[in-house]
């Protein structure tokens, strides 16, 4: 059988066009993410949406629909500030996150939500987040192997997108209010660059644990959360933006002497 | 029609598979038209009645590179979608029955090469498409399979589309938005500048995309056949030949680099009818 140029021609475009319109009609053909997460197939987690899947097209809604992690949630962990959170695209935290020495992007995303529900992560690879997010993180239940790596793999928040709950304020900072992100301080992701005049503690900016601080607060000044639950006598709460004294009257603890304990502690950190 | 020494000779034939022209041309167009849309459609403006997907969706590449996760995690690459998928199956199919069509006929890339590669023809004349010395040559001409292998490793290792950053395709339909990356820019200035030289460089020597079609060459059932008996041994299909492959000294091309234009056939340069066909075996 031989064919000329013509028959070719027809058939290539018929088999292609004609594969599009069958693949069209027996629901194949999908251009666009679905937006549901695909399920883990085995294991402890069998069953469940897996965050690897969360794609960048994917909104703040949709990882709350698929995952159960409340946009505020996400929007307070990667300091998004947006009318519509549910409609934050995942993907637009790259460029929000331009400025960083890491991508913070949709493997952060993925990176966070398998943290925060307590799912496995593949922990060979380098994914970082910022520090706003690891705040909250490290108030859940992580393994050891999960702390250090979160540990390792934490950026500062820019001073463009300031986390709103955790502000990350510093003597440095405090001293040096036009310091912006450098690499060292990416490399020390206690000494937070996020200037004061953009990052206001809302609670307490000269580190003196008050009334008004939250754990958020203490975390941010470098107190460890072991030190913090030690000074407690019991494990902090599940949200860091709570304030101490709040913590504190809720379990019936003396909040002046946790108050003196913990100003000790962030001194020490000095 | 004319016989002669008991040939039968065409005295006035096409130079080229005009139809062929007609099929690259409407994809090129199709093609940029979709990128285009979907640049609008981000926008909130689109072109109706237009398919408005990303050039991601609509790669057929992206269901290649994506394999191994898809088999192994049961999800595809991010960007990928099941469109390219579906892609990659129909350019297969098209593949195994009339080698890499994909590659001479519709793939847009091949095409603005050979807009750029009507210049460098006319500037070099004969000296056009024989640069490069014949053994180096040879030998690049395998440097695509490694490409392949580094990204399909790549991509599997990061589970992100590596390629997309290189891509001269992707950076063609792109350049526009902000997903476009510097080098894949530089890639597609440098691919254009050498098809003034050589025909098809990015096809022949780096793409990892006609290095997997290209393996149909050796068993695509409908294939380019030489009749030995009515061959006049000119060698104007071997000089014709984008991809330099001596179809003169073949019976059965079976080269993994022939992207089946059928330019070497009778139908153009070949000057003795039904003597260079596109056939099945045993045809006549």
């Amino acid at each position: 059988m031989t064919l000329t140029s013509k028959t070719l021609a027809a058939l290539v475009v018929a088999i292609l066009f004609g594969g599009i319109f069958f693949s069209s009609a027996m629901g194949w053909w999908q251009t666009e993410s679905t937006k549901e997460a695909a399920k883990i197939t085995n294991g402890e987690f069998a069953g469940q949406a897996n965050p690897v899947d969360i794609r960048g097209s994917y909104t703040f809604g949709d990882v709350d629909k698929n995952f159960g992690v409340p946009p505020a949630v996400l929007a307070e962990a990667f300091g998004v500030k947006d009318s519509n959170l549910a409609a934050f695209t995942v993907k637009s935290l790259e460029g929000m996150y331009t400025g960083s020495a890491q991508e913070i992007g949709t493997s952060s995303v993925r990176l966070f939500v398998a943290f925060y529900k307590g799912m496995p992560y593949d922990l060979s690879t380098d994914t970082y987040l910022p520090e706003s997010a690891a705040v909250i993180l490290r108030a859940r239940n992580l393994s050891s192997e999960q702390s250090a790596y979160l540990a390792k793999h934490t950026v500062p928040n820019p001073g463009a997108a300031p986390a709103t709950s955790a502000p990350q304020t510093t003597p440095q900072a405090t001293q040096a209010p036009s310091a912006q992100s450098t690499p060292q301080a990416t490399q020390a992701p206690s000494a937070q660059s996020t200037p004061k005049a953009e990052t206001p503690s809302a609670s307490s900016p000269d580190r003196v644990v008050k009334g008004v601080t939250t754990f958020a607060d203490v975390l941010g000044w470098g107190v460890s959360k072991a030190t913090i639950e030690q000074v407690l006598g019991t494990s902090m709460p599940a949200a860091p933006g709570m304030k101490v004294k709040d913590y504190c009257t809720e379990k019936g603890l003396n909040f002046e002497t946790i108050r003196t304990a913990l100003q000790a502690e962030v001194d020490k950190v000095k | 029609m004319i016989t002669l020494f008991g040939k039968r000779i065409r005295l006035f034939r096409p130079k080229s598979i005009w139809i062929r022209k007609v099929v690259q041309w409407a994809f090129f167009i199709l093609i940029a038209l979709i990128a285009v849309n979907h640049t609008l459609a981000e926008s909130g403006a689109s072109i109706p009645l237009l398919a408005n997907a990303s050039l991601h969706a609509v790669c057929r590449f992206g269901g290649v590179v994506t394999i191994y996760q898809f088999a192994t995690v049961g999800t595809f690459v991010q960007k990928i979608h099941q469109s390219s998928f579906v892609l990659m199956i129909i350019s297969f199919l098209l593949a195994i029955l009339f080698g890499p069509v994909f590659c001479g006929w519709v793939c847009p890339l091949g095409t603005i090469q050979e807009w750029v590669s009507n210049f460098g023809r006319k500037l070099f004349r004969r000296r056009f498409n024989h640069f490069a010395p014949v053994k180096l040559d040879k030998v690049l001409r395998y440097l695509r399979y490694g490409v392949l292998a580094w990204v399909v490793y790549m991509t599997a290792v990061t589970g992100k589309l590596i390629f997309a950053e290189y891509d001269p395709y992707f950076a063609l339909f792109s350049f526009w938005t902000s997903e476009v990356s510097i080098l894949g820019l530089v890639i597609l200035g440098v691919t254009l500048g050498l098809s003034l030289f050589v025909e098809r460089p990015w096809c022949k020597y780096a793409c990892p995309y006609g290095a997997v079609l290209g393996l149909t060459n050796l068993f695509r059932v409908f294939g380019i056949r030489r009749n030995q008996v009515t061959c006049k041994a000119d060698g104007a299909c071997s000089i014709m030949c984008p991809m330099n492959i001596p179809v003169d000294s073949k019976t059965v091309v079976r080269d993994h680099q022939c992207i089946s234009c059928l330019e070497c056939t009778s139908e153009a340069v070949c000057p003795v009818a039904k003597t260079v066909q596109f056939a099945t075996r045993g045809a006549k």
